[in-house]
C-alpha cells in the first residue's frame, strides 16, 4: 500500500507531521496551484501501515488519517513489485 | 366537555402521537389530557423544561413522521417564535395550540383575549406564511383541531389553533363522530431531491430513518437541502416558494360562514365574540344584519368580504385593539369599524347593539 | 466499510479553517460509529449552530441542523418518537453551555439515550472569536479584549452532577483514546457526553499567543493531565498547575434511562 495525500483536500496544516510516531512527513517546499504547501514524505517505507496493512487485513497506526481534518490521507494499493517510492498525486 | 379537553380529543382522533408541552394557564388542561390519553394509544407525552424545548421536540418528532403538537398561551407563544420560524423554513408539519390570555407580558392568566392574532402570522423574523384557525365553540375546538392537523400535513407548514381562555375553559356538549377524515402525509419519491417542489410548490416529505439521508437545515438551502446561505437567487427562490405555497392556495384553505349576504351592516368575527354576534342576530330577527364568521383566519380570505356586495360598513368585534380589523381594512373600501374590548370579558349584546346604532 | 464511506464526498473539502480540530473529531466519531456496525439509514445526527454544528452536513445520514442551543431538545423529540433510531448530537461549547445550558442539564437529568459530542474550543469560532462560558480566565477574545474576567464552566463536571450516564473528556490530539471514548458513549444506554477540547487556531490561537496550528495543538497536549494521575497528585498533596485540565472518563453508571426501545 502506498500513502497518498489528496492535493484537492489538503489545506497544509501539517498536523500529520506533528502526530506521526515514525516521522514520515516533513515540511514541503513548493506551493501547489491552490497556493498550499503540502507535506512531503520522508522514507515512507517506515510507515507500518504501508508495509503491513495487506498482511494484517486492517489499518495499523493510522494516526495521520484520523487526525487529518480534511480527510486528505488515504492508502492505495500498489503492485507487488513496484519500487518502494511513494508519489504524491497532483 | 371542556374546550381544552375537546381540543386534545380532536388531536387524538386526528392521529396525534406526540405531545411536548410546558404547563401554562389556561392551556394546561390540553397537556394534562394528552398526558392521560397518549400513553394508552402508544403515543409519547413529555413535559419539557420550557416552551422553546417543547416546540423543538415537536419539530424533531415530526421529522420522524409522527403527528406532533404542543399547546401554550401568550408568554409561551412569544418564546416559541424562533423555532416556529425554523419549522416554517424547513417545512415541518406541526400544530401549535394557543389558548390566548390577556397580555402583554404576564397580563391576565385566567381571562381571555385575542391579542396574538398578528403575532401568529408575523411573529418570527423574516418572511413566511402560516395557517391559523379560530374556534368559537367546544364543537369547533374538536373539528378545527382535526382540520389543523390535516392542513398542516398537506401544506407542510406550522398551523396554529388560536383559541382563547373563554372557549378553552367553557363546558358544552360535544358530539364526537365515529371517524374523522385524516389526510396522510405525502412521502418523497425515492430518487427525487428532498426540497424539490412537487405539486402545489410542496415537496414530498422525507422522514428520518427511511434511507433518504436528508440534511435539514434552517439556513437558506437549495433543492438538495444543502446550505446555500451566500446565494441571493437561492434565497429568493426559497422564500418566495414558502410564501406562495400557502398564499396561492388561499381559496382551498378558506373556511367561513356567511349569514344574510344582502345586509348593509355586517359583523365580521372569529373566535369567542362570534357567540355574542349570534345572540345579537337572534334578538333582532327582523333587521337585516349580516355576519361573516371566519374559521380560518390566516391566510386571510379577502374574497369572503365580497360575499357582501351591499355592505355599507363592517363591524369587527375583537378582544384586542383591532388586530384583524387592520388586515381587513387593506382589502376593502367599505369602512371597517373595529369594536375592541379589553379586560377579558366577552362583548355583551348591548355593546354590539350600540355599535350597530352608532354606525347608522 | 470504513469510516470514510460515511462522508458526503460531494461536500468535501469542508469549510473548516486550516488545522481545525473539528475535522478530526468528525473522523473519530465516524470511526466509532462504523466500528460498532451502525447503519447510516438508522442513524440521525443533530446539531445546533456554530463551526462544530456544520459537521452533520458532511455526513451521509439523515441530519437536523437546528437553531442555536436547542439541539438537545430537537434530539429528545426525535429519540422519543422513534426510539429505534440512533441519535448523536454535535454541538459546541457556546451552543451547549451558554444558550443551551438549560436544555443541557435537563437532557442529563432525563438521561435520554443519546450521545453528545461537544467540541469545546474555548471560543465562538464561527462568528469571529467572541468569548464563551468556557473561555479561560485572562484569555483575549473580541468581546473580552482586556482578558476574560468571568468564571469558567467545567462541562464534564456539570454533566456528572446533572446525572448523565457516561461523561468523558479528551482532546483532538488524543485521537485513539477519543475514538474509544466515543465508542463507549455510543454503546452506553442513557445520556453520554464526550467533551473534546479542540484547537481553534484562527479565532483562539491567534489572539492568545499560540502562533500556529502546531503550537495550539501542543498546548492541548501539554496541558492535559490524566484523571487518575490528577487524583493521585491531589491525594499526595502535590500541587497541580492551574491551567492544566483533566482528561479521561469521569463517570460511567447505570441510572434509569429514557428512550431506549423496549
Amino acid at each position: 500500500m502506498k500513502l497518498v495525500i489528496d492535493s484537492d483536500r489538503c489545506k497544509g496544516c501539517n498536523l500529520c507531521m506533528l502526530v506521526c510516531p515514525y516521522r514520515i512527513f516533513k515540511e514541503g517546499k513548493a506551493q501547489n496551484e491552490r497556493g498550499i504547501i503540502l507535506p512531503e514524505l520522508d522514507r515512507p517505507e517506515r510507515c507500518p501501515n504501508c508495509r503491513l496493512q495487506r498482511l494484517y487485513g486492517r489499518t495499523l497506526c493510522g494516526l495521520c488519517q484520523m487526525i487529518c481534518p480534511d480527510q486528505a490521507i488515504r492508502w492505495d494499493d500498489e503492485k507487488e513489485n513496484e519500487p518502494q517510492k511513494v508519489v504524491i498525486e497532483f | 366537555m371542556q374546550g381544552n379537553t375537546a381540543c386534545a380529543e380532536g388531536a387524538l382522533a386526528a392521529g396525534c402521537r406526540f405531545f411536548a408541552g410546558y404547563p401554562i394557564t389556561p392551556s394546561t388542561e390540553v397537556a394534562e389530557h394528552m398526558a392521560l390519553k397518549l400513553p394508552k394509544t402508544k403515543g409519547v407525552f413529555i413535559q419539557m423544561e420550557d416552551e422553546l424545548a417543547s416546540i423543538a421536540a415537536v419539530i424533531g418528532a415530526s421529522w420522524t413522521g409522527a403527528r406532533a403538537m404542543t399547546a401554550t398561551s401568550g408568554p409561551g407563544f412569544s418564546l416559541m417564535m424562533e423555532n416556529i420560524g425554523y419549522a416554517a423554513m424547513t417545512e415541518t408539519p406541526c400544530v401549535i395550540v394557543d389558548i390566548q390570555r390577556g397580555g402583554p407580558s404576564t397580563g391576565q392568566p385566567t381571562l381571555g383575549a385575542q391579542g396574538d392574532m398578528l403575532q401568529c402570522r408575523f411573529g418570527s423574523h423574516g418572511d413566511y406564511s402560516i395557517i391559523a384557525l379560530s374556534p368559537a365553540s367546544v364543537q369547533e375546538m374538536f373539528e378545527l383541531t382535526v382540520k389543523a392537523f390535516n392542513l398542516s400535513e398537506r401544506y407542510r407548514v406550522p398551523t396554529f389553533l388560536m383559541a382563547d381562555e373563554i372557549i378553552g375553559h367553557m363546558r358544552e356538549r360535544l358530539t364526537i363522530p365515529d371517524s374523522v377524515e385524516v389526510v396522510p402525509r405525502k412521502k418523497l419519491d425515492p430518487g427525487t431531491l428532498p426540497f424539490k417542489p412537487g405539486e402545489g410548490d410542496i415537496p414530498g416529505f422525507p422522514a428520518f430513518g427511511e434511507g433518504y439521508g436528508v440534511h435539514v437545515t434552517g439556513l437558506t438551502h437549495d433543492e438538495r437541502g444543502y446550505p446555500a446561505a451566500t446565494n441571493p437567487r437561492a434565497h429568493e427562490k426559497l422564500v418566495m416558494r414558502l410564501v406562495r405555497k400557502v398564499e396561492s392556495a388561499r381559496r382551498e384553505i378558506a373556511d367561513y360562514r356567511v349569514t344574510n349576504p344582502d345586509a348593509e351592516k355586517v359583523f365580521i368575527s372569529y373566535g369567542a365574540p362570534t357567540r355574542t354576534v349570534y345572540q345579537v342576530l337572534h334578538d333582532r330577527p327582523k333587521e337585516e344584519i349580516g355576519h361573516l364568521q371566519l374559521r380560518v383566519v390566516w391566510p386571510f380570505p379577502e374574497f369572503a368580504l365580497s360575499e357582501f356586495p351591499d355592505a355599507k360598513s363592517f363591524l369587527v368585534p375583537e378582544m384586542n385593539l383591532g388586530q384583524m380589523a387592520r388586515e381587513m381594512e387593506r382589502h376593502t373600501d367599505v369602512p371597517v369599524i373595529p369594536v375592541p374590548k379589553l379586560g377579558g370579558e366577552l362583548h355583551t349584546p348591548d355593546e354590539l347593539a350600540k355599535a350597530l346604532e352608532g354606525s347608522r | 466499510m470504513s469510516f470514510r464511506d460515511w462522508y458526503r464526498i460531494d461536500r468535501l473539502p469542508t469549510i473548516y479553517c486550516v488545522g481545525c480540530g473539528n475535522g478530526t473529531v468528525i473522523n473519530c466519531t465516524l470511526h466509532a460509529v462504523d466500528t460498532l456496525g451502525w447503519k447510516w439509514e438508522e442513524t440521525v445526527f443533530v446539531s445546533g449552530i456554530g463551526c462544530s454544528s456544520r459537521a452533520p452536513g458532511y455526513i451521509r445520514t439523515d441530519s437536523l441542523h437546528t437553531t442555536h442551543g436547542r439541539a438537545l431538545a430537537f434530539a429528545t423529540g426525535i429519540k422519543l418518537a422513534r426510539p429505534d433510531l440512533h441519535v448523536a448530537v454535535f454541538t459546541g461549547d457556546g451552543d451547549l453551555a451558554a444558550i443551551g445550558g438549560n436544555h443541557f442539564i435537563h437532557a442529563c437529568r432525563r438521561n435520554v439515550d443519546m450521545t453528545v459530542i461537544c467540541m469545546n474550543n474555548w471560543i465562538y469560532g464561527m462568528t469571529g472569536g467572541q468569548g464563551s462560558p468556557t473561555t479561560p480566565r485572562g484569555a483575549i477574545t473580541t468581546t473580552t479584549p482586556y482578558g476574560s474576567g468571568e468564571g469558567v464552566f467545567d462541562l464534564s463536571a456539570l454533566a456528572v452532577a446533572a446525572g448523565a450516564n457516561h461523561v468523558a473528556r479528551w482532546t483532538s490530539y488524543h485521537v485513539k483514546e477519543l475514538t474509544r471514548a466515543i465508542q463507549t458513549g455510543l454503546e452506553t444506554p442513557g445520556f453520554s457526553l464526550i467533551e473534546v477540547l479542540t484547537q481553534c487556531p484562527t479565532a483562539y490561537g491567534r489572539r492568545n499567543k499560540l502562533r500556529d496550528v502546531a503550537e495550539t495543538v501542543e498546548y492541548l497536549k501539554t496541558h492535559a493531565i490524566l484523571l487518575q494521575k490528577y487524583n493521585r497528585l491531589v491525594g499526595e498533596g502535590k500541587p497541580v498547575p492551574e491551567d492544566m485540565f483533566t482528561v479521561g472518563e469521569f463517570v460511567r453508571r447505570n441510572r434509569p434511562v429514557m428512550g431506549v426501545p423496549p
